[in-house]
Order: C-alpha cells, then structure tokens, then sequence
C-alpha cells in the first residue's frame, strides 16, 4: 500500500491555481529546482521531489475516490506520468501548476475510465452464481430432479424398472436384459412408454404450477 | 499491488538526464521548417500550377493561401503550446482568425466561381495526381507532429492531435492549392474542406492511439521496469 517509509513533506499546495502564500511559493520554487537538478540526473533530488509531491498528488485524488487502493492507483500513475513527461517541464516556470495539471488530468482520465467500465459491467446477485463443478450448483437443479423422481415413481413397475435401469444407472440394453430376464425389443417398447409418460405427467405439473 | 514508495525507488533508479523540450514556438518552427522542406521537394519533383503566375495576381486566390498558411502556421503554433500541461487550453482559439479567413475565401471562391462549374472540370487524371499530392505532404507531416509530440498522449491527446490535425491539413490545402488547378468548385470545395475536416477528424478518432503508440514505442525517457 501507500505508507512511505520516509516523513512526508507537509502539504503545501491545496489548489491547480498559483501558490499565493509566501511559504507555497517557497516549496514551489524548491520543487522548481529539484525538478531542475532532476532532469540533469540528480536522483537524490529526483527522490526528494516525488516524495515530497507524492502527499500533494495523495490530496488530490482522496478527494475523487473512496477506496483507498483507488487512491494509490491514482497517485502511482501520476508520479509515473510526471517520469515519462519530466523533460516537458521548463524550469522557468513555477512547478506547482505544472504538477496540479498532470495530476488532475490523470485523475479526471481514471475516473472517466472507471465511469466507462461501471456502466458496461453489472453486479452480481447470489442468484446468478455458478461454478464449474456441477455439484456445486445442485441447489439450483433440485426442485427438477424432486419432480423427476417423483414422476418416475408414479410410472408402472416394468417402465419404472427399465428407466431405472436404462437411464439412471446407465445400462446397456444388453445388460439390462440379462438382469431383468426381458427381451431387448421390450425393453425398448417399455423405454419408449415411460419417457412418453414422464413427459405428459412433467408437463401436466408445469402447466398446474 | 506495488507500493508508492517502491515505485519511487524503481523510478528514482532508472531516472537518467533528460533533454528539456525547446518552447512552443521553436518547435513549431522546426515542424514548420519541415512542412517547407517537403513542399519545396515536391515543387521541384512536381513543379508548381502552370497558371500560378496568373492566380496570384488575384487577391481571392493570395487570401485563400494567406488563409490556409496562416491556419496552419497558428495552428502548429497551437499544438505544440497545448501540449504543455501547464498551457491555458483556451490555445485552441489560437487558429481561429487564420482559419475564419480560410474558409471564408473558399466560401466567397464557391460562389463567384458557381457558375464556371461544369461538368468537364472534374477530371479522374487531376484527383488522382491531388490525392497523390495529399499523401505525400500529409503523411510526412502528420508523422513528424505525432513524433515530436508524442509525450501528449499522457495529458491531451485530443485537443493536441485535433490542432495537430488542422495544421497539417492547412498545409495540405496550401500545397494543393499551390500545385494543382483546381477551378471547379466542386473540386475546391472537395480538396480544401474534404481534406481538412478529414484530417482533422482522424486526428481527434486516432489521435489519442497513434500518439499512445507513438509514445509506447519511441518513448524518452523510458518507463521503470516495476514488478507487480
């Protein structure tokens, strides 16, 4: 997360606009130079800069998110920004403004993008929950497989034997033959039967419900 | 998810000396400079409009080219200002007077000229030579604008490439009113508007992708390697 290992510097800066104070436009000018010394490659000054903007940038973006992880995406990707563009920075000019610019171009961008990404997306409720091992989702199945197993039950006991046998327990005809002593073609005559009659007393229930 | 003081750490670590931008108005310049080196290498190659001696006796046409030159030279002017991020926005009205004068004289053109159009003035062999003209001073152009301001695709990508766009595009139209004999209005209307708001409309649709890519693959300095 965001906790610095350094003391941050204060907060000196609190608005895009010019730093009008005295002591504002004292760190801006101190910024100004680090930035300055920067750019020919002082790290120690280039560290010194991002830490002591990073509290500024952190301000700014609190103010347009809530989460605080969002907070440091939005503070991470303008000190990135202020990288890549360093060498755009005139040192002629005052740092403050140059710095609120970037950071409220790259906030006001992420919040676009979120805005963009909300509207295509829609939450989830329980109800739309799957999961890929099929047991997982029985709950959602059982109110089917209760009819089922009620209608099979109603079935006359050969047509009930045969499905039990045929379908449920996944037996081959020739299988089923042999541990029902019938012959394959009634066998099949009595499958035909049943999945008839399962059908007409499952549609029978949904239409009474 | 990193922390911010390990990015600075990585940043701080790949930071090397970097060559500050010249201001604005050198830039554009320099791109300026290049827009007249191309034209100048496609007068040679390609030669003037054989009745330019004529046309510029005429203060319509000289407005017209005043116009476009101007449009496009403000609006360089502008691009290159705007892609500042501490510059007013209000930079984009920069090209406005030049391109008020533009397209009013093309305007005034259409209307004294409706009455030469005809028919015959639309010539297959003339478009495809205008087209080849198009490509060859807007892609150069639009190649450079896109590298020099590459570093934009972070802060403005649209308002830097629509000005972008609009300079380009002025200079084209300058360059095809300079080498082709474009008469009928239709043609004027076609090659000077058509091309403009084309230009400039892809600048503002690709802008903010080509300048990303731009960025992405010539970038200074270059992005820290973080680790997630």
């Amino acid at each position: 997360m965001s906790a610095g290992r350094r003391s941050p510097t204060p907060l000196t800066i609190v608005s895009a606009s010019t730093p009008d104070d005295s002591q504002k436009a004292g760190n801006s000018a101190d910024w100004s130079k680090l930035m300055a010394r920067s750019q020919d490659g002082d790290r120690e000054a280039y560290r010194t800069l991002l830490e002591g903007v990073t509290p500024y940038i952190r301000s700014l973006a609190a103010r347009c998110f809530k989460q605080p992880t969002d907070v440091e995406d939005a503070v991470q990707d303008v000190l990135l920004t202020i990288h890549m563009v360093r060498h755009a920075y005139d040192p002629g000019r005052p740092f403050g403004p140059w710095l609120a610019a970037i950071a409220n171009r790259r906030i006001i961008d992420r919040l676009r993008r979120d805005t963009r990404r909300k509207a295509r997306e829609v939450a989830l409720s329980a109800d739309h929950e799957t999961f890929a091992e099929p047991s997982a989702n029985l709950h959602a199945e059982k109110p089917d497989e209760v009819a089922l197993a009620q209608a099979i039950d109603r079935l006359p006991p050969d047509q009930r034997q045969t499905i039990r046998m045929l379908k449920l327990n996944e037996m081959s005809l020739k299988e089923a033959a042999a541990a029902s002593g019938r012959s394959i073609p009634a066998l099949k005559v009595a499958t035909h039967r049943a999945i008839k009659s399962l059908r007409r007393m499952l549609k029978q229930q949904s239409d009474s419900t | 998810m990193t922390r911010t003081q390990d990015l600075i750490d990585a940043i701080v670590q790949t930071a090397t000396p970097v060559r500050r931008l010249r201001p604005p108005i050198i830039r554009a310049g320099l791109w300026l400079a290049f827009a007249a080196i191309v034209l100048g290498l496609i007068a040679i190659a390609h030669g003037v409009r054989p009745d330019f001696s004529d046309r510029v006796r005429q203060p319509l046409f000289v407005l017209s080219m005043v116009g476009a030159l101007a449009t496009s030279v403000l609006a360089a002017v502008a691009s290159f200002r705007i892609s500042l991020p501490d510059s007013s926005r209000l930079c984009i009205v920069l090209p406005l007077p030049g391109l008020a004068l533009w397209i009013s004289t093309i305007g005034y053109g259409c209307l004294t000229d409706w009455v030469s159009m005809d028919p015959d003035g639309v010539h297959m062999g003339e478009a495809v030579r205008c087209f080849a003209t198009l490509l060859m001073t807007s892609v150069p152009l639009s190649i450079a604008m896109l590298a020099m301001l590459r570093y934009a695709a972070l802060l403005r990508p649209i308002e830097v490439s629509v000005m972008g766009g609009l300079a380009v595009a002025a200079v084209t139209a300058f360059a095809l009113s300079l080498f082709h004999d474009l008469d009928a209005t239709v043609m004027i209307l076609i090659w000077n508007l058509g091309a403009a708001v084309l230009i400039a409309a892809l600048g503002s649709l690709f802008g903010r992708s080509m300048l990303t890519w731009m960025a992405s693959h010539f970038a200074t300095p270059p992005r820290p390697d973080i680790g997630p």
